[in-house]
Order: structure tokens, then C-alpha cells, then sequence
């Protein structure tokens, strides 16, 4: 959508096509963590960095006006083996030139004790937002500008004179002078690659409205363990098929987000209690106010994730006029304006703003499929 | 005993049936009820046994001759269990709410006796502390056998509107006004669906009686146009039939327009267990069609799991025969609410999370025709606490009147998703890691 929102500002007429419909897929299901914080460090993290600034300017020139939420994320420690992991990923923020602060002591009992007393330490790291995922997508739809066709399947592209000019639906052909594949896991149908881009589940949880009298939450609280359960953290090479990983966000509305489990699994409609009990448990075990709270809705979906952790974004090879981007696992929400912004860049024939040659679709020889 | 073990959620007439059906089949039964005591909305039991609200007399009978035959039944009987929900792997989730943990139950075969919802249409101030549902009014009138303090108004349309209106009266609390929406006449195909099933004329008869002896007027083509706060009270803004405006200063308003099949937590789960639907949750026929498809619910288990049942052809003869009855009894009477193009952009439609009408209007407004998810997510209709019980039927009826009639299904606005009701986070924290199938 936000490829679309730029590209109709730049002059195309643009469709949207979705099998089924808007905000359908994770980003209807995400945490909205616009967030530097839990990125990898490396290219992943100094493109974070610059997607929330994005957010800001979208946020400052209208486009995404009340749907950015500027607010430091406060990663926690709360065993002492998590303060190795809260130290270097400390190091590196600072490093990417993010402002980090770390809180002990009376610092961190004022900030993050009465939300989290069994902390050990936390980092305050500042300049990061919040953005519903769907909020945002409904922004652009509002915004409009181009046509959005719900409950359309792409049957395939449409080849002509050697190059690609348009797309096979249902209800026909219709032509396009470029393609743009941001279908999640479902772009993986149109590209020839076996197994690039698995399924990751997510399940989450949301709360009721805490009482006035509850403890105040800063931000969000990451625990240290969530780094290594998203295999951000080099302790955390995860290799089982399940890992939880701990973020309690206090939400605009005073209800908390709670989340969340990384699965190799993809059926997003179903919840298991086992997994939700244990992201509860962890979470009263940090922040014992929320076992006062009830649970209103839990809710999974699925992130699509490449095999070495990195987004696919730039031309797909073997076409001139077909880009590719997907694979954000779960980062679609923050980096989803910027890489919209920078794929219109890229179809413009222009030097994208930013680099992303560590993102390219070549890293993995990735070509149209066969039958696309 | 067979050893296999079955669960019947809702301890309301349709429950009781199903699980005494069963436990005659050989069937391990479980009966939950959310509430400290078994009965259900229409046979809801005293807190005090002293005090108990005067109920027609075959009503009573009913229930006695059910819970005698439970009394003797095997069935094992849980109270204060509120069902959460069928999770991921297929198991059913009950929260015990007197140790205040998750219980974890995987029963051969699930019967889901969750009874109706009350409908109530928007209306200006409907949100208002002091104002509560007609049937509501009902259940706390039979549970506390008192009727509440103060004046009150009973508006909107149906059956129950009378028979509360007559409960208040008995308990020396006669309503300042009953308000039927309804003109309708009495047609030939009412009188003649209704006379075949004359406990309910003598119901309605009884009721009358009570409130021509007291004095108390039915107005029909009445209606509540809006409610507002005036001091610790509330001013109705009262329409009649030919629309001149009134204006009636109360304590307490209860609103009703009929009922619903209660759907929440009814979306079949794709790992759960084999899963019957009794009663009024299946379809809205009443006490004595809930005790009818109770059994045929029961049965329809037993059959699944190659047990015997007792015959069938009764009970389908009763259904039908209640059916007949409800479908002329609802003739009589006008459930559709006011005229939504007339409701004020303010008018609040989701009541759980303060939504108005206006923004769902403004969701609507572009060409581009949105789905029923990105009505649910961005207007947050159905978000809330009571995940869309009071308002996701609503909002599809004013989606498909916006649309030539094309509506989203209301459960599309609603989801599938667990929990069914609000469930304690401690709840969850008691709970063992991976507790086995108990």
C-alpha cells in the first residue's frame, strides 16, 4: 500500500491487487513496534534507523498524521545471564548512532521499577514509535489515489516480446508496465527459489484496561529474552521449531499488547493455550500488575521469513520491469513505508534514497518462476 | 458406561436435556455453567430460595421435572465454569472461576448450550448507566427476587416486554410506561398459530390481567427516540405512532428487540472436538423447544459415537411444533428498532468501546468498498470486551442497508477467536505449562 500511496504521487496509475483483503495478513495480526531496538545489527538495523525517521516525516507532513506515536522502547533484564545480551545489544545501537540509555539503580527503580521490579538493568532506547499496522494501511487507502482490488487472485504474469506486461486474473488480462510483488508468502508463487521464505507464527495476546492506580509503563518492555528468542542476538541461533519471546506494550487505548512466539508454523487462525499461558507467565513474572488484568483476545499470524533473516527487496532477476519485497519477518511494520517509498524509487528508474543492496533478490538468484 | 467423556457447556434448559439424554446413552457427561447455579436465563434459580420471583406455573414444572431427573443422573455438574473457548489443539478451555484457573478438558464430543442474546437497537444515550436490557431487568429480578429502585421505563418489542412489565407489578414496582414499537395487527395467521399452543395465551393472558388490575397501559407504536442524563435520572424522549414527541424523566430504562441465537464462541474450531449446537444458540424457540432439541442434541452425539438413543420423532414434532408457534408470535411484534438513517452521527454503537455510528458511517463513505475485517479492525466495532455479542449483528444489518443489501456476515465482524469472554491473566498463570487432558 505504501508503494502504491508513492507511486500514484509520482504519476502511475496503480492497482493493488489482494487475494483476499487489505491488512489481511500479518500486518493485521502485528505488534505495530516501530522499533530499532530488536533489529539485527548490520544493514537491517541502519535501515530500521531510517525507517522511523520515515515515520517521522510521514508523521510531520500529514501523510501518516495521529498514526505515528514517538516513544522509547525499554529493553530488560530481569536474570543475570540477559545482561550479556542487553550489553551488546546496547553496544550496537550506540554503535548505529541510536541514543541508548542505560538505566540502574535508582535510575532504572524511577523509570522501569514499578512496571517491572525484578529488574536487574534495562536500556532506554529513544527515538522509536509505535504504528498500527492496519491503521496505517487504512491511512493510505484513505489517502487514495489508486484502485485496490479485494479478493483477486494474480494467476500468473503475462509475458509478451520477451518481458513482462501484465497480470493473469480470474477475470482476465490486464496490463501493466511494471510489477511490483509484495504478497508475503505469496510472492514466493510467482518466483523460482525452493523454500526461500518459510512461515513464522506469532501469537499474541490483548488485555483489558488497567485501573488509574496501576503502575505506569514508560514504553514498551522488551525482555532481553525476546532478542534471542528473534535470533537478533548471536546467543540466540534459534534452531527450535518454538521460541517465546517477551515484549508487554502499554497501547494508546490503556489496554496492553503482549507478545509474542516465533513457530515454524502457518495456521494463523488458530491460538494454542499452551502458548499463551506461557507468554502470560512470563509476562507476570516481569510485570506482576498484569495478573489483575484479563485477557480480552489472543490472536496469531504469520510473518514470512527468509532463510538468512533479511527482507528481499530490488528487481527480480530475468525481468526488467518485476520487483520483489518481502521477507520482513517481523519488521513489515516498520520498514514497510520506507521500503514502499524506495521500491516507487527504484520502478522511477532512480537511485533509491537509501542502500539496500544487502536486501537485493540476487543474493538468492532469484528469478521468475516458470510458470509466472 | 462406555468411559467416553462428553461436555455440555450452558446449564439452561437445552443443557440439562442433552447431558440427561447422554448419561442415558452410557456417555461420561460434564455440565458446565458459567453461574453459581444451574437453570439458565428462563429457569434462573433464587440466590435466596426465600425469595423467588413468581413464575408461571408449567414453566416450573419444567425445570422441576429436569433437575429431579439430573438429581438422579450421573452427570457430573460444574458451576461458576465459564466456557473460554476451543484453542489451537483442540481442547476446551473453562475457566473455574472459585479457584479462578484455566481448566482443560478434551471431550469425545462438545454439545454448546449457550442460550440467546437480547437485541437491543441503538438509540441515543443507550449507553447511559441506568439503562439496562429488558430480559437483564428479568434475570435479576428471579435471582434477587426484588425488583430494582426507582421509576422505570420498559420499552421496544416483544413477549418479554409484558412479562416483565407484569413481574415488576408483582413485586410492587409497576413500570411508569410499557412501550411496544409494534402496530401490527392480530392476524388470522397469528390467531391460528397461536391457538394451538394455548400456555402461552394463558401466559399472556396472566400478565395482562396483572397489569389492567394495576392500571398499567400497553402503548403500542411507541418507542424510545433518545435518552439523557437529567441529574441522577433520565429524560426519555418517548415517540408515539402518529410522531409526537414526549418527554418522561425516570430512573431506569430497560430496552429490548427480541432475540438472537447467541454465536459467540459457536465458530466451528478446526482441531476441536465433534460439536452439537442445542437450543436457543442454534435457533431462538424458547424453554420448551430447548428441552426438545436438547435431546436431539444428546442424540445426534450419541449416533457419532455409535451409542443407541432414545427415539428421535418426539422431540422433531415438538421443534416443529414451537417453531410454528414463535414464527406467529413473532408477527405480532416489530424487532427491526428505529429508522438508523434517522440516528444521529453521535449515536455510540458499540458500547464496549464508545463507537458511533458517524464513524462507521465514515468508513463507508469512500467508493471503494471496504470488507467486513477492515470494518471490524480500523472502526473497531467487535473489538471489544464483549467481542461483537451486542453489536457486530447491528453493524452487518447497517452495512447491508448501506449496500443494496449486499451484507458481510456477522461472522466475518466477529471472528472466531478465543477467548469467548474475558478470561483473567492469572487464570492462565495458574495454569501447569502443559497441563494433560484432566
Amino acid at each position: 500500500m505504501s508503494a502504491a500511496h508513492f507511486l500514484s504521487r509520482a504519476g502511475w496509475q496503480v492497482t493493488v491487487f489482494d487475494s483476499g483483503v487489505v491488512a489481511s495478513g500479518a500486518t493485521g495480526s502485528a505488534d505495530g513496534a516501530v522499533s530499532v531496538a530488536s533489529k539485527k545489527p548490520g544493514p537491517l538495523m541502519t535501515l530500521a534507523v531510517a525507517a522511523v525517521r520515515f515515520y517521522e516525516r510521514l508523521a510531520e507532513t500529514g501523510v501518516l498524521a495521529d498514526e505515528f506515536m514517538s516513544r522509547s522502547t525499554f529493553m530488560v533484564a530481569a536474570q543475570p545471564d540477559e545482561l550479556d545480551v542487553l550489553e551488546s545489544q546496547s553496544a550496537q545501537l550506540e554503535a548505529a548512532d541510536v541514543p541508548v540509555r542505560l538505566l540502574k539503580g535508582r535510575a532504572l527503580a524511577e523509570t522501569v521499577g514499578a512496571a517491572a521490579p525484578a529488574a536487574l538493568a534495562a536500556v532506554e532506547v529513544q527515538g522509536e514509535g509505535h504504528a498500527v499496522g492496519y491503521r496505517v494501511v487504512e491511512r493510505l487507502r484513505r489517502l487514495g489515489g489508486f484502485t485496490i482490488r479485494r479478493n483477486c487472485r494474480i494467476l500468473g504474469l503475462h509475458h509478451a516480446g520477451g518481458r513482462v506486461d501484465g497480470v493473469v486474473t480470474e477475470q482476465g488480462i490486464e496490463s501493466f508496465d511494471a510489477v511490483l510483488l509484495a504478497a508475503g508468502l505469496g510472492s514466493m508463487a510467482f518466483l523460482a527459489g525452493p523454500d526461500l521464505i518459510r512461515p513464522r507464527k506469532g501469537q499474541l495476546i490483548v488485555t483489558d484496561r488497567a485501573d488509574r492506580d496501576a503502575p505506569r509503563f514508560p514504553g514498551p518492555l522488551m525482555s532481553c529474552r525476546y532478542l534471542v528468542s528473534k535470533g537478533s542476538h548471536p546467543a540466540g541461533n534459534v534452531t527450535e521449531a518454538r521460541s517465546l519471546g517477551l515484549v508487554i506494550d502499554p497501547l494508546r487505548t490503556g489496554q496492553f499488547l503482549i507478545g509474542g512466539s516465533r513457530e515454524d508454523r502457518d495456521d494463523k487462525d488458530v491460538a494454542d493455550a499452551d502458548v499463551i499461558a506461557s507468554l502470560l507467565r512470563d509476562a507476570v513474572a516481569l510485570s506482576p500488575s498484569l495478573a489483575h488484568l484479563r485477557v480480552i483476545r489472543v490472536f496469531a499470524g504469520v510473518r514470512a521469513a527468509t532463510r538468512d533473516g533479511m527482507p528481499i527487496v530490488g528487481r527480480v532477476g530475468g525481468a526488467d520491469n518485476v520487483w520483489v519485497a518481502t521477507g520482513f519477518e517481523g519488521d513489515g511494520i516498520c520498514l514497510g513505508p520506507l521500503m514502499g517509498h524506495l521500491c516507487q524509487q527504484m520502478i522511477c528508474g532512480q537511485q533509491p534514497e537509501h542502500d539496500i543492496s544487502a536486501l537485493d533478490a540476487g543474493r538468492f538468484g532469484l528469478t521468475l518462476a516458470e510458470a509466472a | 458406561m462406555t468411559g467416553m467423556e462428553v461436555l455440555v457447556i450452558g446449564g439452561g434448559p437445552a443443557g440439562v436435556s442433552a447431558a440427561l439424554e447422554m448419561a442415558r446413552g452410557g456417555l461420561n457427561v460434564t455440565l458446565c455453567e458459567q453461574g453459581p447455579r444451574l437453570g439458565g436465563a428462563i429457569h434462573r434459580q433464587p440466590d435466596d430460595p426465600a425469595r423467588r420471583l413468581r413464575v408461571p406455573r408449567a414453566q416450573r414444572r419444567r425445570w422441576r421435572t429436569l433437575a429431579e431427573a439430573l438429581s438422579m443422573s450421573p452427570v457430573e455438574i460444574l458451576c461458576r465454569h465459564m466456557f473460554a473457548g476451543v484453542e489451537g489443539s483442540g481442547a476446551v478451555l473453562l475457566e473455574d472461576r472459585a479457584s479462578g484457573r484455566i481448566v482443560t478438558r478434551r471431550p469425545a464430543a462438545l454439545v454448546l448450550a449457550l442460550g440467546g442474546v437480547e437485541r437491543v437497537t441503538p438509540v441515543p444515550g443507550w449507553q447511559l448507566p441506568g439503562v439496562v436490557t429488558v430480559g437483564g431487568l428479568q434475570v435479576m429480578m428471579k435471582s434477587t427476587g426484588r425488583a430494582p429502585e426507582g421509576d422505570i421505563l420498559i420499552a421496544g418489542s416483544g413477549p418479554l416486554l409484558l412479562a416483565v412489565a407484569a413481574q415488576l407489578t408483582a413485586l410492587g414496582k409497576a413500570p411508569v410506561a410499557v412501550l411496544e414499537r409494534s402496530t401490527g395487527p392480530l392476524s388470522l395467521r397469528a390467531v391460528a398459530g397461536l391457538i394451538r399452543a394455548p400456555a402461552y395465551l394463558w401466559e399472556a393472558a396472566g400478565y395482562l390481567s396483572r397489569l389492567i388490575r394495576a392500571g398499567i397501559r400497553l402503548q403500542r407504536g411507541a418507542s424510545v427516540r433518545s435518552i439523557a442524563p437529567a441529574g441522577n435520572r433520565l429524560s426519555v424522549t418517548i415517540v408515539d405512532n402518529i410522531g409526537l414527541e414526549r418527554r418522561l424523566v425516570v430512573d431506569r430504562v430497560a430496552l429490548h428487540d427480541g432475540l438472537l441465537p447467541n454465536g459467540n464462541g459457536t465458530a466451528a474450531a478446526p482441531a476441536g472436538p465433534f460439536t452439537v449446537l442445542a437450543g436457543d444458540c442454534r435457533e431462538v424457540l424458547g424453554g420448551v423447544a430447548a428441552i426438545a432439541d436438547g435431546r436431539l442434541a444428546g442424540q445426534a452425539v450419541l449416533a457419532k459415537l455409535g451409542l443407541a438413543g432414545s427415539d428421535s420423532a418426539g422431540s422433531a414434532a415438538t421443534l416443529q411444533h414451537e417453531r410454528r408457534t414463535q414464527s406467529a408470535l413473532n408477527t405480532l411484534f416489530d424487532y427491526s428498532g428505529g429508522d438508523a438513517a434517522q440516528l444521529p452521527d453521535d449515536t455510540v454503537i458499540c458500547r464496549c468501546e464508545g463507537r458511533t455510528l458517524g464513524q462507521l458511517r465514515a468508513l463507508l463513505a469512500a467508493d471503494d468498498r471496504v470488507s467486513a475485517r477492515e470494518i471490524k479492525l480500523n472502526g473497531r466495532f467487535a473489538m471489544g470486551a464483549c467481542q461483537g455479542r451486542f453489536c457486530a449483528e447491528w453493524v452487518a444489518a447497517y452495512v447491508a442497508s448501506q449496500r443494496d443489501g449486499q451484507p458481510p456476515q456477522v461472522a466475518e465482524i466477529v471472528g472466531s477467536r478465543w477467548p469467548v469472554k474475558p478470561v483473567s491473566v492469572s487464570a492462565f498463570v495458574e495454569r501447569h505449562p502443559s497441563s494433560p487432558s484432566e
